[in-house]
C-alpha cells in the first residue's frame, strides 16, 4: 500500500539509519517516510548527540512548575489575587538560516520561540536576542550585512506583533564571520492552573486535530536537515529555499486569536493540547502532540490549506511553512474554536488561504498514518518515528587554552580605558537596539539597555516583576569552553541580581561546531558539563533550550564554544527594583565579588595584545557575594548596582555614570582600586550606609562626588566625554 | 453618567491593552471594538485609535485602515464633534482619513506621517511632547498646563511629517501643530527630535480641536513603575507621566 | 550609462494586493483584479541580463523564494497601470539597497506599480485609475502618480 521511492532522495539519514528504518518496516520507506525521518530524526528535532550529556543538566527544584520536553519551561513567579502565576521561557537559535538570508532568518526566530510560548496557553510578554556577528569593520563585508538584516528582520518581527525586546547582547567576532548566531529568548505569563500542554490529554482518542495559520507553501522545505549540516558559502543559494518566509501581520492576529480561545477553554473548563509547528512542520508537530499523550495519529494531506495547488504530499507533511500551531480538540468544541479565528479573527483576509481547519484525528492505534488523493503514504509505528535516537560519538577531553601567563599588567588607565569603552564589545548597544520596540506593552520597569536586565511588570494590577538577563563570552570560549559555560551561568545570574531580582532559573542555548569532530564534540560535552555543574552550586535549574551544532564552514572553521544562558528573574513587589544609575555623591562604591584577579578573555586583554588564564571560579565567594548584594537591596541601603563584566569595574562604573547623566544627575565618583580594568567577576555597588554590609565580603574602592568626573587612582576623565567615546562606535554599523 | 469611549482594534493592532488599561486607570469607561464585531460604533461618546501597524501598512501606513469599515463612524463622529484621539498608527490613520490637521476633504490625506529621517529606520526612544498650543485650543489637552511636557516613547519606523511647504504653512498659520518634541527641561532643538519630522512636530489638532493626533505612546510611560526617575515610596501602580494626557482627554469625554 | 527598469513581482500570493483590491472595491470602484510590483529604476553600465543576475543576487530587494525579475522595455506605466514614485529626491544607491550596492549600477529610484483589472480582464478606465489614485494609492504630501489609460 506505501509506494517506496524510485530513487534515494535527498535526505541527510545516514546509511545506518535508512538500514534501521527499512528494518522496522520490513519494507522501503515511502518518499514521505524518507523526509519524515529525514526532519524527525535530524539533530534539530531529536537532540541525537546531545541528548546523553543533556540529561546531565538539572531540569527540576522548587521553582520549576514545568522542565524541558515541551515547546517552553515554565517558572513559578508568585501569586497575586490569589492565583499562582507562572513565567513560561523558551531559548532557541536560528542561526543558519540567519547566515545565509538574515532579515527572514532572523524574523521568522522571533516567530517561532513567541509560538512556543504562546502555545502552552500564555500571554507573550517579551522576547530576547543574544547575537554573535563576524568583524563588521568592512563596509560591504557579509559579516556587516548579516548584523544589520538580522536586526532589522528581529526588529521587523517584534515590533509588529507588539511584543517588547527586553533585554539581549551582541558580540563581534572573527570566529563568526562564517557562521552568525541568532539565538533568541521568549517570555510568557500564565496562571498555573491555566497552563495548556503540547500533547494530547487523556481521554483525546478520536478527538479533531485542528492545523491554524498560514496557508502551506513550499518555503522552508527540508529546514530541520538543513539546520544540522555545515554552511559554505557555495551552498548559499541552494539554501535559500530552506529559509521560510515571516509574515508577524498574520502572527500578531494568530496570537490575538489564541488568546481569545484560551479564554473560550477556560469557560468551557476543556483541557486540550496545543503546539507550534516547528521542525518538521505538520509530520513532526501532529506526531509528538499525539505521543505525548500516548495515542497516534490520522491525517488527510488534502485537508491542508495550501499556497498552491499540486504541492507533493512530503512538501505538505513536512514543510516548515511559518506561522502554523496545531489544537488537539475534542469534537463538540471545534467548530467554536474555528469560528474564532475564521470568522471573528477573519484570518482568511488576513493572509491568503491562512484559516483554521481540521486536518486529522487522534487515534487509539499507536500508528502515525498519512493519506493523500485516497492514498496511504505514510504508515509507521508512531513510538518508532518519535522514539529517542542517541548517537554514540567519539569526543576527545576539552582543551583548557592556558597560557599561563599569570602576571597583571601595568595599566596606562588614561590612554586604555577609552580604548576599552570604545571596544566593539563594550560599546554602547543603543544603536542596535533602538531599532526594535522595547516599551510595547507599557509594562517596562528597567527596559532594554537600562540595567544588567530587563524587568518587566507583566500581571496589570500587581506588583509581581520579571527580569530577564543573558550572558556567554566566546572571548571565554575560544579559551576554554567548559569555564565560559560556568562564568556564562555566573554572568546571567549576577545579572539579575544587580537589578534586585530574584534569580528562578535558567534557559541555556548550545552554539557549537560539527558533533562529528572529536574535538567539537569535546567542547560540547565540557560546556554542558560547565552549566550543569555552575547551576546545581547556585541552586538553579534549566528549564528550557537547545543545541544548535554544525556552526562551521566546510574549512573547518568552527565557532568559538558558546553556551549561552539566559536568566529568568522574579519580584514580588517591583518596587523594589535597584533603579539606573548613580544616585547622590558622598555615598560609598564597594566591591563585591571574588578577589580572584586575572585578565585572560578580557578586553583588557585583547587591547594590551596579551594572554592570560580565565579567572578562577569560586562558589563559595559567589553566594557570599550574592547575599551581600541582597542583603543591601533589602536593607534599603543599595542606591545603584552593576554587574561586573566586559571592560571591568572601571566599565561598570562608567555605565552608573551615564545612567545618572542620562536622569539629569551631575554625578561622577572617586576609585581607588590597582586593577579597574580587570573582569573579575562580581558586584560595583552605591551605598548609603556601608556599615550595613557585611564588609568581610566586601571591599570599599571609591566615593561618589558631585560632579560628572571619573577620579580613577589620579587620574581624571570627563564623564561626558567618556559617553561620547562610548556611545558612538556602533552607529556605524547602525546608523 | 460616564461616557463610553471605543478603543478600536483593526487587524494588527498592537497596543490596544495598554491604550485601554490606561484609560480606565484614568476614570475613563472605555471597551475594545474588534473590527470584525464592530456592529455600529455610533453608541460610543468618543474613539480611540492605538498603536501598531493595522492592515500590516499595506499601500502606507493608516492608508487601508482610514478605509476600514471602522472609520465610516469615527469620521462621522468627528464630524459631529466627538472626541477622536489617535496614538502612532492611530495618528497615521487620522491622517490618511483626512481628520488631521483636516486641510482637505475626508480621506483626502494634505499631510503624513512617513519615513524616519534622515535614516529611514524605526527607531524607540524615550521622548517629552511639549504642548504647542494653548492647552483650550484642543479639547483633548483642554485639562493640561501651558507648554506641558508629557513623557512617552517614539516607536515608530514613519513618524515625520512631511507635507508640500504650503501645507506646513497652513498647518502653522492655523495652529494645527499640537505638540513638538523636546528635551526633559523643555529644551527644543534638532536633537530632540527623533525621526526628523518637520516642525519638530509630534503631534496634530483639526481646526475644531476633537481630534488629535500623536505619534509618541504616552501609554507607555503612563505609570509609576514605567519612570525610571520615579520617586522613592509612591505607588508604583498610579497612574502618572503620559496618563497626564489621557486624564485630559477622559475629563473631556466626561464633560469636566 | 543607460537607465533601466526592473519589476519584481511576488510569486507567492500578495496579500498587500488582495487588501488593495478589497478597499477599492469599498470604494464602490469597478475592479475585479489587482496586481502590485516593485518597479526600480537604475542606471546601469551593462547588459539586461548582467543586470538582472546581479539584482537577483542582492538579498536586500529579492528573495528568490518570494520574487520573480522582469527587466521592462519601457520605462513608464502601461494601459491599466500605476506608478506611484516618492516625491522629492532619491538618488542614493545606498539608501535603497540597505547599505548594499549592485555592481554597475549608478543610481538607484523605486515605485510601487499598481495594474488594475476591471471586469472580463480589461485594463481599468482612465476613471477608475483617476479615483484610485485620488482615493488611496497616492498620498500627495508624500507621493506622486503616474498611470496609462487608453
Amino acid at each position: 500500500m506505501v509506494n517506496p521511492p524510485a530513487s534515494r532522495p535527498n535526505v541527510a539519514l545516514s546509511d545506518d539509519e535508512l538500514r534501521a528504518i527499512a528494518q522496522h518496516l520490513r519494507r522501503e520507506p515511502s518518499t514521505v517516510e524518507l523526509h519524515a525521518f529525514d526532519a524527525q530524526w535530524s539533530e534539530h528535532c531529536s537532540y541525537k548527540s546531545s541528548r546523553r550529556h543533556l540529561k546531565k543538566l538539572p531540569v527540576s527544584g522548587a521553582n520549576v512548575v514545568l522542565g524541558p520536553g515541551e515547546d517552553s519551561g515554565i517558572l513559578h513567579l508568585g501569586e497575586h489575587d490569589g492565583e499562582r502565576y507562572g513565567v513560561v521561557v523558551a531559548h532557541e537559535s536560528h542561526n543558519h538560516p540567519s547566515q545565509v538570508v538574515p532579515f527572514e532568518g532572523a524574523a521568522t526566530g522571533i516567530g517561532g520561540i513567541v509560538r512556543d510560548v504562546l502555545c502552552m496557553g500564555a500571554q507573550v510578554i517579551a522576547v530576547a536576542d543574544p547575537l554573535r556577528f563576524g568583524r563588521v569593520e568592512r563596509p560591504h563585508s557579509h559579516a556587516r550585512y548579516v548584523a544589520r538584516s538580522a536586526v532589522d528582520g528581529i526588529g521587523a518581527y517584534g515590533n509588529a506583533i507588539g511584543v517588547p525586546n527586553l533585554a539581549g547582547d551582541a558580540y563581534f567576532d572573527e570566529g563568526f564571520d562564517d557562521n552568525c548566531l541568532v539565538n533568541v529568548v521568549a517570555l510568557g505569563i500564565v496562571k498555573e492552573s491555566e497552563i495548556v500542554h503540547s500533547h494530547a490529554p487523556p481521554g483525546a482518542d478520536g478527538w479533531d486535530i485542528v492545523l491554524v495559520g498560514k496557508a502551506t507553501d513550499p518555503s522552508g522545505f527540508g529546514g530541520a536537515s538543513f539546520s544540522s549540516v555545515t554552511l559554505d558559502s557555495s551552498d548559499a543559494e541552494s539554501n535559500k529555499g530552506a529559509v521560510q518566509v515571516p509574515d508577524p501581520f498574520l502572527e500578531n492576529v494568530l496570537m490575538r486569536a489564541s488568546y481569545r480561545v484560551f479564554a473560550m477553554l477556560r469557560e468551557r473548563g476543556v483541557v486540550a493540547g496545543f503546539k507550534d509547528l516547528g521542525a518538521g512542520g505538520i509530520m513532526g508537530c501532529s506526531a509528538e502532540i499525539v505521543a505525548g499523550g500516548g495515542y497516534g495519529a490520522d491525517l488527510n494531506l488534502d485537508d491542508v490549506n495550501v499556497a498552491v495547488d499540486g504541492l507533493p504530499p512530503e512538501v505538505i507533511a513536512v514543510g516548515e511553512t511559518q506561522e502554523r500551531l496545531l489544537w488537539v480538540l475534542p469534537p463538540e468544541l471545534t467548530a467554536s474554536v474555528v469560528g474564532i479565528y475564521n470568522d471573528e479573527f477573519t484570518l482568511p483576509h488576513v493572509a491568503y488561504n491562512a484559516r483554521a481547519t481540521v486536518v486529522g484525528r487522534v487515534t487509539q492505534e499507536k500508528r502515525y498514518v498519512l493519506r493523500h488523493r485516497g492514498a496511504i503514504v505514510m504508515d509507521v509505528d508512531i513510538e518508532f518515528l518519535t522514539g529517542r535516537i542517541d548517537d554514540e560519538l567519539s569526543y576527545v577531553e576539552a582543551i583548557r587554552h592556558d597560557p599561563g601567563h599569570r602576571e597583571l599588567p601595568a595599566v596606562d588607565v588614561e590612554d586604555v580605558f577609552p580604548k576599552i569603552l570604545a571596544h566593539r564589545d563594550v560599546c554602547s548597544r543603543e544603536p542596535l537596539y533602538r531599532r526594535y520596540d522595547w516599551a510595547v506593552r507599557g509594562t517596562t520597569v528597567l527596559p532594554r539597555g537600562a540595567a544588567d536586565a530587563g524587568v518587566l511588570a507583566p500581571v496589570p494590577g500587581s506588583t509581581l516583576g520579571v527580569a530577564l538577563s543573558v550572558a556567554g563570552n566566546p572571548r571565554y570560549g575560544r579559551i576554554d569552553a567548559r569555564a565560559a559555560a560556568e562564568l556564562a551561568v555566573l554572568e546571567a545570574v549576577r545579572r539579575a541580581i544587580a537589578t534586585g531580582a530574584r534569580p528562578l532559573g535558567l534557559t541555556d542555548c548550545l552554539n557549537f561546531g560539527n558533533p562529528h569532530k572529536p574535538e567539537r564534540y569535546g567542547e560540547l560535552i565540557a560546556a554542558i558539563d560547565g552549566l550543569g555543574h555552575a547551576a546545581r552550586e547556585l541552586g538553579l535549574a534549566f528549564v528550557s533550550g537547545n543545541v544548535s551544532l554544525y556552526n562551521e564552514s566546510k574549512s573547518g572553521a568552527a565557532i568559538p564554544p558558546s553556551a549561552i544562558v539566559a536568566c529568568v528573574g522574579g519580584f514580588r513587589d517591583v518596587s523594589r527594583v535597584v533603579t539606573p544609575g548613580l544616585k547622590r555623591a558622598g555615598s560609598a562604591l564597594l566591591w563585591v565579588g571574588s578577589r580572584e584577579l586575572a585578565v585572560g578573555g578580557s578586553v583588557l586583554a585583547e587591547v594590551l595584545g596579551i594572554d592570560g588564564p580565565l579567572p578562577e571560579i569560586s562558589y563559595d565567594s559567589e553566594r557570599a557575594a550574592i547575599a551581600i548584594v541582597e542583603t543591601a537591596i533589602s536593607a534599603g541601603v543599595m542606591l545603584s548596582c552593576r554587574a561586573i563584566s566586559d571592560g571591568g569595574m572601571l566599565t561598570a562604573l562608567a555605565r552608573l555614570a551615564f545612567d545618572a547623566r542620562n536622569a539629569g544627575r551631575r554625578l561622577g565618583a572617586e576609585l581607588d582600586f590597582g586593577n579597574p580594568l580587570c573582569e573579575a567577576g562580581g558586584f560595583l555597588c552605591e551605598v548609603s550606609d556601608e556599615g550595613l554590609v557585611d564588609v568581610s565580603g566586601s571591599l570599599k574602592v571609591g566615593t561618589t562626588i558631585g560632579e560628572p568626573r571619573l577620579v580613577v587612582n589620579g587620574t581624571s576623565f570627563d564623564v561626558a566625554a567618556l559617553y561620547d567615546v562610548w556611545s558612538k562606535p556602533l552607529t556605524e554599523i547602525y546608523p | 453618567m460616564k461616557r463610553r469611549i471605543a478603543v478600536l482594534v483593526f487587524p494588527g493592532t498592537n497596543s490596544e491593552d495598554e491604550t485601554l488599561r490606561l484609560l480606565r486607570d484614568c476614570g475613563g469607561e472605555a471597551e475594545l471594538v474588534h473590527w470584525s464585531r464592530a456592529q455600529r460604533l455610533t453608541d460610543y461618546d468618543a474613539y480611540v485609535l492605538p498603536g501598531g501597524f493595522a492592515y500590516e501598512d499595506r499601500i502606507r501606513a493608516g492608508a487601508v485602515s482610514a478605509h476600514d469599515r471602522m472609520m465610516d463612524d469615527v469620521i462621522a463622529g468627528a464630524i459631529s464633534g466627538k472626541l477622536v484621539f489617535g496614538i502612532c498608527n492611530g495618528a497615521q490613520i487620522l491622517l490618511e482619513a483626512g481628520l488631521v490637521p483636516g486641510t482637505g476633504p475626508v480621506r483626502r490625506p494634505t499631510a503624513a506621517f512617513t519615513d524616519n529621517g534622515p535614516v529611514p529606520h524605526f527607531v524607540c526612544r524615550h521622548v517629552y511632547m511639549k504642548l504647542a498650543i494653548d492647552p483650550s485650543r484642543c479639547a483633548i489637552t483642554a485639562a493640561l498646563p501651558n507648554d506641558a511636557a508629557i513623557p512617552a516613547y517614539a516607536a515608530h519606523g514613519e513618524g515625520r511629517l512631511a507635507a508640500s511647504p504650503e501645507r506646513l504653512q497652513e498647518i502653522v498659520a492655523g495652529d494645527h501643530l499640537a505638540f513638538v518634541y523636546a528635551h526633559r527641561d523643555g529644551r527644543i532643538d534638532a536633537a530632540a527630535v527623533p525621526n526628523g519630522s518637520a516642525l519638530g512636530c509630534a503631534g496634530l489638532v483639526n481646526r475644531e480641536g476633537n481630534v488629535l493626533a500623536i505619534m509618541p505612546h504616552p501609554e507607555r510611560d503612563g505609570w509609576n513603575f514605567n519612570h525610571l526617575d520615579r520617586q522613592e515610596g509612591n505607588d508604583v501602580l498610579a497612574p502618572s507621566g503620559g496618563a497626564a494626557l489621557f486624564r485630559s482627554f477622559v475629563d473631556a469625554v466626561n464633560g469636566r | 550609462m543607460t537607465e533601466r527598469t526592473v519589476a519584481i513581482e511576488l510569486k507567492i500570493p500578495d496579500n498587500e494586493a488582495y487588501t488593495a483590491l478589497t478597499a477599492l472595491q469599498r470604494m464602490d470602484l469597478d475592479v475585479d483584479r489587482v496586481e502590485r510590483s516593485e518597479i526600480w529604476h537604475l542606471d546601469d553600465a551593462g547588459d539586461p541580463a548582467t543586470l538582472a543576475a546581479r539584482v537577483e543576487a542582492n538579498a536586500a530587494i529579492f528573495n528568490p523564494n518570494k520574487h520573480r525579475l522582469r527587466v521592462l522595455d519601457g520605462h513608464a506605466p502601461r494601459v491599466g497601470e500605476i506608478w506611484i514614485d516618492e516625491a522629492g529626491e532619491h538618488d542614493e544607491v545606498r539608501e535603497h539597497l540597505g547599505g548594499a550596492t549592485i555592481a554597475g549600477v549608478s543610481r538607484a529610484s523605486r515605485s510601487v506599480g499598481w495594474r488594475l483589472y476591471g471586469p472580463a480582464g480589461a485594463p481599468a478606465s482612465g476613471d477608475t485609475l483617476a479615483r484610485a489614485v485620488e482615493g488611496l494609492l497616492c498620498n500627495p504630501a508624500i507621493e506622486k502618480a503616474r498611470y496609462e489609460s487608453e
